[in-house]
């Protein structure tokens, strides 16, 4: 290990660096503020030190990782969204009178997976950043004890998770047992010389199963509400995006190693998942009242929309894959950010009927879940309508008629259910019939329940949700109106990947 | 091109790992779910041992030290959340864990 892999691996080692140092700073003494502080400059050091990385890029840190500009470019963007995640918990947990401070060595172990997630060129690394990844996750799903839900969702998540691990693993076994090498490169081009893979075949089967629980696509997404709904918000906001981000990150390396048609058979089978993902996650979203699950089924489609863009398997998909993930970054973080800001101390504001006239009452936190929900659905001069087209154009390029048709009647349902919560938080508070709210089934059942006082009851938003939350609001629009600086960047960033 | 035994012993893994699976799905207790993953991965760790003797390098052995270590870890927060798990509920039967619904009763 010489001084120039360092360099390429900095922000991987100042974010491990920074859990030391919070744990020890624990050790010490407990104080929430500061941890948090620590955790956060760790977080932006991290990505401040990504510059000097990309001046060695692309580096191969042999056998494990790759340092090119497409894994700086994810890892930037992971290291980010937790930046935004970690400003959303600290006021979260500040409500919360519980052991606060281990979450922070949590984020960062769940971060520092995801960016060797993101690098990694080999098996091992893969396994490792999945699993410190996951296993940080497990705890945070679950943190917040005073919950009766969080040891549910916890035992539920690891059962799950650990199962697909065990798939994906006994996958790796089949696919190195037919190429004698766990190194992406290598292993593409073993697997092109043999007419056919053989074992390589299930195992890689195998392995789609462990990736596609990770993404929570269609049949594996079962997840994906309970968890969405049963940990806390800011966690929800982590699980779907720099959890899924990683994954998908990785899926992308690992088939890019292929030529187009070798990986046929899976190409195939990822494709019938997206199909399933976009349909289902849109049909099963318009059956829910709860904002977070509804969240989690849209957030399904939203896989499967990303998965077009990554069947196209050229450069433009590359780049329209990494656009989306962006952009789903972005909204996904601002609705699950106006959610926590919502929330108080004793419950989530993750009814319906809680967001009922949020116009009247928080007309910029109803403004920016607007604009993220609006993005959601892809509607222009939203960050959300340009990554759409560039997907299907993706899709149209490559001639991927089924997918981009199934993609666009699955943008026509989830319209359905994102401008009926903009409806509901234009409706006012307390509707004295039935004919201004949406006559859904469970109208009953919402009109029984009074909504939360504590959201009835304007507060200040706190310093660090609003700044995270303005900077979302300013790249939801401002990326929608001026796609153009970060497209060439990413352009430039995926160049290297095929 | 492959020798027999190779085969064989992937073989076992795969019983292994089917064995695991079958557990999983039929036990209704979360202590026995965990064993089952459990089962499962060290089937995963077999079938990478074998791989690793077939192609003569230490690779396959790497990878199940991995794989060990992770389920250790796996399995420390699987008994921390089933100890929580008991004092909410009296059973460990996963079926008695349904209070994450949708809709209206969360």
């Amino acid at each position: 290990m010489n001084t120039t892999d360092l360099i390429a691996l900095s922000p991987l080692l100042i974010v491990g660096l920074s859990a030391v140092a919070i744990l020890l700073l624990i050790s010490l003494r407990r104080n929430h503020r500061a941890v948090a502080t620590l955790a956060l400059g760790g977080l932006a050091l991290a990505m401040a030190s990504i510059p000097q990385a990309a001046a060695v890029a692309p580096h191969h840190i042999a056998p494990l990782m790759m340092a090119d500009g497409y894994a700086l470019f994810y890892s930037a963007l992971l290291l980010a969204a937790s930046f935004v995640v970690g400003l959303l918990s600290f006021d979260y947990l500040e409500q919360r009178g519980e052991q606060r401070e281990e979450y922070y060595v949590l984020l960062l172990l769940a971060t520092l997976g995801g960016l060797v997630l993101v690098g990694a060129n080999h098996f091992v690394s893969l396994f490792l950043g999945l699993e410190i990844l996951s296993v940080a996750i497990y705890v945070m799903v679950a943190y917040a004890r005073s919950s009766p839900l969080a040891a549910e969702t916890g035992i539920k998540y690891l059962i799950l998770a650990g199962t697909s691990s065990a798939f994906m693993v006994f996958g790796m076994a089949l696919v190195y047992a037919q190429t004698g090498t766990l190194e992406f490169g290598p292993m593409a081009a073993q697997l092109m010389q043999m007419e056919d893979f053989g074992l390589a075949l299930p195992g890689m089967a195998m392995m789609l199963v462990g990736v596609g629980f990770k993404l929570a696509v269609v049949p594996f997404h079962m997840w994906t509400p309970e968890v969405y709904q049963g940990a806390p918000v800011p966690v929800t906001a982590f699980v779907a995006t720099v959890s899924k981000g990683a994954m998908f990150a990785l899926l992308l390396r690992f088939f890019a190693a292929f030529e187009a048609d070798e990986a046929q058979p899976i190409m195939n089978i990822l494709g019938l998942l997206a199909i399933a993902s976009m349909l289902a996650g849109n049909l099963l979203a318009l059956l829910e009242d709860n904002v977070k699950r509804l969240l989690a089924y849209s957030s399904i489609a939203h896989l499967g929309y990303v998965l077009v863009a990554f069947l196209a398997e050229s450069s433009f998909g590359d780049e329209a894959v990494t656009f989306y993930l962006v952009a789903y970054f972005i909204s996904t973080l601002a609705a699950f950010g106006v959610i926590s800001v919502l929330s108080d101390g004793k419950s989530e504001a993750d009814r319906m009927e809680d967001f009922r006239g949020l116009y009247w009452r928080r007309p910029m936190l109803a403004t920016l879940m607007t604009a993220a929900l609006l993005s959601l659905a892809g509607i222009p001069l939203t960050t959300g309508f340009v990554a759409k087209f560039a997907v299907v154009a993706a899709g149209v390029k490559a001639a991927l008629w089924v997918p981009v048709f199934a993609l666009a009647l699955g943008s026509a349902i989830g319209l359905y259910y994102y401008l009926r919560l903009v409806v509901v938080m234009l409706s006012p508070v307390n509707p004295t019939d039935d004919s201004n709210s949406e006559a859904t089934a469970t109208d009953d059942a919402m009109s029984t329940r009074a909504p939360n006082p504590a959201i009835l009851r304007p507060k200040k938003v706190p310093i660090g949700p609003a700044f995270a939350l303005s900077i979302l609001a300013i790249f939801l629009l401002g990326l929608g109106v001026l796609p153009t600086p970060l497209m060439d960047f990413i352009k430039s960033s995926v160049s290297e990947l095929r | 091109m492959n020798p027999i035994p190779m085969e064989q012993s992937l073989m076992v893994a795969a019983m292994l790992f089917s064995l695991g699976l079958i557990g999983l799905l039929v036990r209704r207790n979360v202590i026995f779910m965990l064993i089952s993953i459990e089962i499962m991965l060290n089937a995963a760790g077999l079938a990478f041992v074998v791989a690793g003797s077939h192609w003569q390098a230490a690779d396959g052995q790497v990878m199940f030290l991995f794989i060990i270590t992770m389920a250790a870890a796996e399995v420390a927060i699987g008994l921390a959340l089933v100890l929580r798990l008991q004092s909410d509920l009296p059973t460990l039967d996963v079926d008695a864990m349904d209070q994450l619904k949708g809709g209206d009763d969360a």
